[in-house]
């Protein structure tokens, strides 16, 4: 039993909670409320756009916390894990890149230098990529930090639609709702086979457990 | 074999049993985990879970408490930190065993 196998073991006991689609609901709803907050934007010149996806954590993260306490724990039960190194490393680094990307963009925005007016030139004229090529980045940093392997499919979906996007110039809210309606359904896939695989057992405690 | 390599006898056999190793394994890479939760991970069936359970916690590696979450009792299973010791001496001693075997 070496360190690695440990870690797959914690993996597949991650995976396992995460079996359920709960999570990509949440996620595909999260960027369907960015694609919203921008397309309503453009049609109504809405200035206040980013309320939409601002205020949907507040209702939506007591939903999915509903949601696994209903759905997912009276199924296979409840597990508290360990707060992982791991996670905290990849929180550290994903902070740091967008604190860096962030700062060079603010720098390069600013200057009017002519690299910097190149530089400026270039983002623009290539956001799209630059949009898919972060959205695989940060994929398949989350697949695999938490094992879950569907986080790739969806990173390489972000990248073909903004591709897609710079070629063909599909608008980016409209990539933005095709990517949170794709990984919704897939969500809802995962939920209802999970929901057959572990069907409710009638007493919450058996009596085996009564006895320890 | 006439003679055992002498790491061997250190070998902790109530945590070598394969089936109270997983149940080891798995708590040692959570905090905490509900009988059902076990259950599930291990595709164990209750009454063989309970009873290496009840082994656990008579040599102190695991402690059982019940809760309730949303009115609902549990019953939440961890490891105890003589356990957490336990399971890595286990390691290191089984690591052990082999690196002293012959290729």
């Amino acid at each position: 039993m070496n360190e690695s196998s440990l870690r797959e073991v914690e993996k597949r006991t991650y995976m396992s909670y995460h079996q359920d689609g709960l999570i990509d609901i949440f996620v595909g709803v999260f960027i369907i409320s960015f694609g919203l907050g921008i397309l309503l934007m453009t049609v109504t010149e809405f200035s206040m756009w980013f309320l939409v996806p601002a205020i949907f954590p507040a209702i939506m993260v007591p939903i999915w916390v509903s949601a696994k306490k209903q759905i997912t724990m009276p199924r296979i039960g409840y597990v508290k894990f360990r707060s992982r190194g791991a996670n905290r490393l990849m929180a550290v680094l994903l902070g740091l890149m967008v604190a860096g990307l962030g700062t060079f963009m603010v720098f390069s925005f600013s200057s009017s230098q002519a690299w910097a007016l190149t530089l400026r030139n270039l983002i623009i004229s290539n956001g799209m990529i630059i949009i898919g090529i972060g959205a695989v980045i940060v994929s398949v940093l989350f697949a695999y930090t938490m094992g879950l392997n569907r986080l790739y499919a969806y990173g390489l979906l972000a990248l073909v639609l903004s591709l897609a996007g710079h070629f063909v110039i599909i608008p980016f809210e409209y990539s933005l709702l095709i990517i949170g309606l794709a990984i919704i359904i897939n969500g809802f896939v995962l939920l209802i086979g999970f929901i057959r695989k572990y069907p409710l057992s009638q007493s919450d405690e058996t009596n085996v457990e009564k006895t320890l | 074999m006439s003679k055992k390599p002498s790491n061997l006898k250190n070998i902790d056999r109530l945590i070598h049993e394969p089936t109270r190793l997983m149940i080891m394994t798995q708590l040692y890479v959570v905090e905490s985990a509900d009988f059902l939760f076990l259950q599930n991970q291990l595709q164990m069936t209750p009454g063989n879970l309970s009873s290496h359970l009840s082994k656990l916690e008579e040599a102190g590696y695991v402690e059982i408490f019940k809760e309730f979450i949303e009115r609902k009792p549990h019953t939440a299973l961890e490891l105890t930190k003589k356990g957490r010791n336990a399971f890595k001496d286990y390691q290191k001693n089984l690591k052990q065993v082999f690196a002293n075997l012959p290729e």
